[in-house]
């Protein structure tokens, strides 16, 4: 037989190979193939198992890895929150919902259950794919239920913890009171209402005293189920990246001379830490508010295309559709995401979204609130250009004259910020993947 | 359960495929219905199409509706009756079991399979089994998309995963009975299998299966993930990390051992699979790079993969998606779905597809489907329900056509807009005499009887 897995004689295979041999580096500037080699086998954790990069030459191989490789190692998510890894803050926890085993273990669970959404095909997880950076490396912009355009980039969510502010517009100041929005807004999850949701995990078999036993008795709801994802949410933290060890450890070697010289344009003449903000003890890389580069800003390429789009078709292979024919299977789309205007309805605050944090920025393509761009080489050409000019735009945001060595300074810094995530990661392997179905396979939904 | 009709089979006839080249210049596959199947050699009675539900049409749900095809009817050409099933699924492909008793169906979004009776009352098939935990006793596998049925088998070839909803795959086999079998991954660089990797690409992405029995073969093919094909196709087009999510392989494997034996590089998403009646080759097209593939064995390389016509200006993306080879394995119908016409390629020499004319069918056009006479052609519109074309090109269809080997002239049409049904998809062909207690004695069809054929084959 080939590589099969049988129902029931025959189960799936014991022995999860995985690809080996070439790897994409998890830490600044790794692309150490005999580190690879030897660490243990596991399938990707930074990056998707599905390899693209070099796609659009004619020279591109597949790297692919077995999805059966694709297996986790469960991880003491509590205690790792009790001493964050080096460069982060002391964790903030809500007084109302202390972390604890059981509730990070609930949270768990519901994160990467499919059947949390209208016709049990999406969860959190979806948009969050914990190897891609606990965001989508393979979409600009997410797909929600029945292929519904959600308009944004999924944000990462490596130390979503410390955020003050949640979504690209900042509407949310809780991780309590997000985990419901995805649920129940009718482009993502869908689910019709917050009652749904709730009579199904009272009724799911798999999902039977759980909630009781994490919080004290009390069934599923509203307010439990929001604590249990963010109870697992805020474990989530990575750091302890080459900067790290180098800023805040005193490692002399831990960064390149390429990302020292980056580092001094981030926090000098480029002007990057004013809003990535570097703290003495800590860095979170965000000042936490909500600024306008002039990245959401409509520029006048953008209104009306008519000109033919070049699109790769295959590796080294590219095609040119006509406006026209690009319009007649296109749905209407909003030409501009005003931001966080949405929220307020200040015409101060059109074309403004969240400060993201850059950790592990390197591991979170593509881009910017709409994904526009793939590389941070070309976030760095953007902000060199000094972003979108604009009447609301960010006066720090200006051209910077960056020469070549300096751009791939900066771009050397920004590697330098991925920190530890393979505990992460194949802890999110070891989780049960919520199907149809398997509340009636209670051992698979375990 | 599913009674088997393998005696039925026997009696008929197993020599069709030699039969065939005499009917007509261009002969059908019945659209390429299982060669452990029995087929209808003669007029059809009904087409069954597996319909989208259309938020804010109808019931909105998607549906099996069955029309009448057949001429002598007081009722041709009309809607006879409509299954819905419940939701919107993706509503995709659909096969028949071998005993061609029930309708598998699919639905690539929910991952739910909807078996039909279609034997008890041919003209009102009814829903008799829902499968609704394929994603969970698969291991993860999304998306079921092609339905072929082996002996007492149904082998299903899938999209994508429940990991990230991208494009690396598996087929999964079923009993006939609804129970699942096994799941058989397709090869990636990091787990071949013991498969050849004969080029750059080993992607782990699937599309179309397809068996060539006498030579022990299964043939596959690749497409693209969850994410890509549920997403507006227009958005995707203008995505370009999406755009690099397309398979690029066609594999062929051990068909008795499920085991892959070789990857083919097949750039720009190589979909349906059509093999020959007559000899052991299959063909492939490209929906990305509009290019004709063929797969056969060659006396050097052993089995192999080749380049062999070009559909339309690929530079502009036509975008071919089904196609239909006849059962004289000397034309092929291959639709394109940009510009909403079907094009007839002569491939009398399978190594040199040629172009022989172009027929306009309506502003989008996705399957095709033949009779096996070859003497009616069958089309519909849905490619997938958000890359469906969007206001006034997006015309929801079945239209029939007779084929006198020069022109197709439209026999009848059914607007599924205008019948309140929704987006019209998959196309097959049923009969009564297929479950008639003395077809067997049919083995010559003649006039508009349906009877039966089949080619014969042991797994």
């Amino acid at each position: 037989m080939g590589r099969a897995q049988r129902n029931p004689s025959i189960p799936a295979p014991s022995v999860r190979r995985a690809w080996r041999g070439i790897a994409r580096p998890i830490a600044a500037g790794c692309w150490c193939l005999m580190c690879c080699i030897l660490s243990p086998a596991s399938a990707a954790v930074d990056g998707p198992g599905d390899y693209r990069d070099g796609y659009a030459s004619a020279d591109y191989r597949t790297r692919s890895l077995a999805l059966s490789g694709r297996v986790g190692r469960e991880a003491d998510l509590l205690a790792l929150t009790r001493d964050p890894p080096l460069g982060l803050p002391p964790l903030p926890v809500p007084a109302d919902n202390p972390l604890t085993a059981e509730k990070i273990a609930l949270g768990r669970k519901l994160f990467y259950d499919r059947r949390l959404s209208l016709n049990g095909t999406q969860s959190c997880a979806m948009c969050h794919i914990p190897e891609q950076g606990f965001t989508n490396n393979e979409l600009t912009t997410a797909v929600g239920l029945e292929g519904r355009d959600v308009g944004r980039n999924a944000p990462t969510l490596y130390n979503v913890a410390y955020l003050r502010r949640l979504f690209h517009d900042g509407r949310e100041r809780s991780l309590e009171h997000q985990a419901w929005q995805p649920m129940i807004n009718p482009l993502e999850m869908a689910n019709p209402s917050i009652g749904v949701v709730l009579e199904r995990l009272r009724t799911w078999p798999d999902y039977a005293g759980r909630f009781e036993s994490a919080f004290a008795g009390r069934p599923a709801s509203m307010e439990s189920v929001g604590q249990a994802i963010a109870s697992y949410e805020r474990t989530l933290l990575s750091a302890d990246s080459p900067f790290d060890r180098w800023y805040f450890g005193g490692e002399r070697d831990a960064l390149s001379a390429s990302a020292r010289r980056g580092f001094t344009l981030f926090t000098g003449r480029a002007g990057c830490s004013g809003c990535h903000t570097i703290g003495e003890r800590s860095a979170l890389f965000t000042d936490q508010e909500l600024h306008n580069t002039g990245v959401g800003y409509p520029s006048p390429n953008e209104r009306g295309r008519t000109e033919p789009r070049r699109v790769l078709l295959a590796p080294g292979v590219y095609g040119e559709l006509s406006a026209a024919a690009l319009s007649s299977v296109s749905r209407p789309r909003r030409t501009a995401d005003l931001g966080r205007y949405r929220i307020t309805r200040d015409p101060a605050d059109r074309w403004s979204f969240r400060t993201p944090s850059l950790r592990n920025v390197a591991l979170t393509a593509p881009y910017m609130h709409d994904g526009r761009f793939l590389r941070l080489e070309e976030v760095v050409a953007f902000y060199d250009r000094g972003g979108v000019s604009n009447p609301l735009q960010d006066p720090r945001i200006r051209p910077l004259g960056l020469t070549a060595r300096e751009s791939r300074d900066l771009v050397a810094f920004l590697t330098s910020l991925t920190g530890a995530i393979e505990t992460l990661v194949l802890d999110a392997f070891a989780a049960p993947i919520g199907d149809v179905g398997s509340e009636r396979r209670p051992s698979s939904a375990e | 359960m599913f009674q088997r009709l393998s005696g039925w089979v026997s009696a008929a006839g197993v020599t069709s495929a030699l039969v065939l080249g005499a009917v007509g210049s261009v002969s059908a596959d019945e659209t390429c219905v299982s060669p452990y199947s029995p087929k209808i050699v003669g007029q059809e009675d009904y087409v069954y199409v597996w319909t989208l539900g259309v938020e804010g049409m109808g019931d909105e749900q998607d549906k099996l509706v069955s029309i009448d095809a057949n001429p002598d009817s007081p009722t041709y050409g009309k809607v006879l009756h409509s299954v819905s099933v419940g939701g919107r699924n993706e509503a995709h492909h659909s096969g028949y079991s071998d005993d061609r008793r029930y309708l598998w169906a699919g639905g690539l979004d929910t991952n739910k399979i909807f078996i039909f009776d279609v034997h008890t009352d041919p003209a009102k098939p009814s829903l008799f089994k829902v499968i609704d935990d394929f994603v969970a006793v698969s291991g993860g596998v999304v998306g079921p998309h092609s339905f072929y049925a082996l002996p007492g088998r149904m082998m299903i070839s899938a999209l994508s995963n429940n990991a990230d909803h991208g494009g690396r795959t598996a087929l999964v086999e079923y009993s006939n009975e609804g129970d699942y079998v096994a799941t058989h991954w397709m090869p990636t660089d990091d787990d071949l299998q013991g498969a050849e990797k004969t080029g750059q690409f080993a992607d782990g992405y699937g599309y179309d299966v397809r068996f060539l029995p006498a030579k022990n073969l299964m043939v596959t093919s690749s497409f693209t993930g969850w994410s890509n094909y549920m997403m507006d196709f227009g958005k995707m087009l203008n995505d370009p990390e999406a755009m690099k999510r397309f398979g690029n392989t066609a594999a062929v494997w051990d068909l008795h051992a499920r085991k892959p034996l070789k990857v083919f590089d097949v750039p720009g998403a190589p979909l349906e699979i059509r093999c020959a009646w007559g000899s052991n080759y299959c063909f492939t097209t490209t929906a990305l790079t509009s290019k004709i593939w063929l797969i056969y064995e060659d006396k050097d390389q052993g089995w192999t993969a080749k380049e062999v016509g070009t559909i339309g200006d690929p530079s502009k993306v036509p975008l071919p998606v089904a196609f239909s080879i006849s059962a004289d394995d000397r034309f092929l119908w291959v639709n394109t779905f940009m510009d909403g016409s079907t094009r007839l390629f002569d491939v009398s020499d399978p190594f040199d597809a040629k172009l022989v004319d172009t027929f306009k069918i309506g502003s989008q056009v996705n399957m095709v489907s033949q009779s096996w006479d070859g003497e009616r052609l069958y089309f519909t519109s849905s490619l997938l329900a958000n890359w469906d074309k969007k206001g006034e090109d997006d015309q929801q269809f079945l239209k029939m056509y007779h084929w006198d080997g020069k022109q197709l002239s439209e026999g009848f049409t059914v607007d599924f807009y205008k019948e309140k049904l929704g987006r019209a998809h998959l196309i097959t062909l049923n009969s009564r005499a297929l479950y008639a207690s003395k077809i067997a004695e049919s083995s010559t069809p003649s006039g508009r009887v349906g009877a039966l054929a089949a080619v014969s084959g042991t797994d």
